[in-house]
């Protein structure tokens, strides 16, 4: 029960990007093709999971006044591993992310969530937090991606199918390249935001009118 | 006297927890200090090898005969003239190897490094016999995703011909290449261009400084 409420939780009601609105600049800058939403996803997922185990794990140990330094050095020691094994084993990952990965380090889904959650639950709980949050986080990049790429470009799944180049939906004069720029991030990141803020504040209306 | 109870107030902390704060984050950073160590032996052998690969393709890429081309075994010796020749045209010199068409000598595959616009952007321009660029190919850079990286692919510019492709038949007689005048950018990755382009100089004024 718990588990589906956290569930939820990552997904929707308290969504790491449209609710809880962290995590932005990776959101915005890497959102291009299908390949670096859900790569950038997976290597977030990961961290995330993994400095939550951690932090949780030693949460009775940090002491009060430098638990932000603590939790920094946690999540940078598990990017940088996370960096190098992307670097050495999936090397078009780590050249079509670039310094994105790095740059997880000051994500700050991964040091929210330490703060607000696992430095104060348990390690199981802080778990399944990670991958929650780590899915929900994942879903708005893959939604960016395609929304993006389909509109920016007219490809689906661009990096994985058709050889890397993505298949051609759209005839090639048609789409709009702004999109695929940074102005076109934060347009479909505001409609994603709207969108979920209306389906959330009806949901609720009508739990109030039962 | 009441400044007296001030400055104990000040200095509240107990000697013994600073002690343990600052233990505690020293031993933290310890332990993940030792598992990067770990992480680090297990990926810098697949790592050196992936780079040392990139580094032959980016050289087969830049010579006009990949087939009948082959490469110094190791790098030239770079001189304080042919650094200083790259340095003062914006660029960092790498490893220079020598081009060897069909045995004999053929130019250079010049490693320069020029910043672009999030980092450095790591390249290898091929340079003939004649002084005039072979090509150019782009080995490690950290530019925008979808944007920078456009140059990085060399996609076309307005004039259709590819980014990068540009640069082939240039020579140190052409000038400082610059773009907006004998070099076109791609519609948004200006910074990126200029970085290529910067590294293109580099590379050219460090050939010219060899012996």
């Amino acid at each position: 029960m718990k588990l589906r409420k956290q569930f939820m939780e990552g997904l929707i009601t308290n969504n790491p990007v449209l609710v809880q609105v962290i995590g932005m600049c990776s959101t915005m800058a890497i959102t291009t093709s299908l390949f670096n939403g859900v790569g950038m996803g997976v290597a977030v997922t990961v961290i995330l999971t993994l400095s939550n185990i951690i932090i949780a794990a030693i949460r009775k140990i940090i002491p009060d006044k430098i638990r932000i330094a603590m939790f920094i050095v946690v999540i940078a020691g598990f990017v940088t591993c996370v960096d190098l094994l992307i670097q050495a084993f999936v090397p078009a990952l780590s050249e079509s992310l670039g310094v994105f990965i790095p740059l997880i380090v000051v994500n700050c889904i991964i040091l929210g969530r330490a703060e607000a959650f696992s430095y104060k639950n348990g390690v199981v709980a802080s778990f399944w937090d990670g991958i929650f949050q780590g899915i929900g986080y994942t879903a708005v990049l893959v939604v960016m991606c395609v929304i993006r790429e389909f509109l920016g470009a007219g490809t689906f799944g661009g990096g994985i199918l058709n050889g890397g180049d993505g298949i051609q939906i759209l005839p090639e004069q048609f789409p709009m390249g702004m999109l695929t720029l940074p102005v076109g991030g934060f347009l479909v990141l505001a409609c994603l935001i709207a969108a979920m803020q209306w389906a959330l504040s009806k949901s609720k209306n009508k739990e109030e009118s039962k | 006297m009441s400044n007296e109870v001030k400055t104990k107030e000040k200095v509240d902390m107990d000697p013994k927890y600073i002690i343990t704060l600052t233990v505690t984050l020293f031993i933290t950073c310890v332990i993940v200090a030792g598992l990067l160590g770990l992480v680090n032996g297990v990926t810098a052998g697949p790592i050196a090898e992936i780079n040392l690969q990139k580094t032959q393709e980016a050289m087969l890429a830049v010579v006009a005969d990949p087939d009948n081309t082959t490469f110094s075994e190791s790098p030239l010796e770079n001189t304080q003239a042919m650094t200083d020749a790259a340095s003062a045209a914006g660029g960092t010199l790498g490893d220079i190897y020598e081009v060897q068409v069909n045995g004999e000598a053929g130019g250079y595959a010049v490693t320069v490094s020029a910043s672009g616009s999030q980092g450095t952007i790591e390249m290898m321009v091929g340079v003939d016999a004649s002084g005039a660029v072979t090509g150019v190919s782009v080995i490690n850079h950290s530019e925008t995703s979808g944007i920078g990286t456009k140059v990085v692919g060399n996609e076309p510019t307005a004039s259709g011909v590819g980014v990068l492709d540009q640069f082939v038949g240039k020579s140190a007689a052409d000038g400082t290449l610059t773009v907006g005048t004998n070099v076109d950018a791609i519609t948004g990755a200006t910074v990126s261009t200029r970085g290529i382009t910067t590294g293109v100089n580099a590379a050219l004024a460090a050939v010219g400084a060899i012996g």
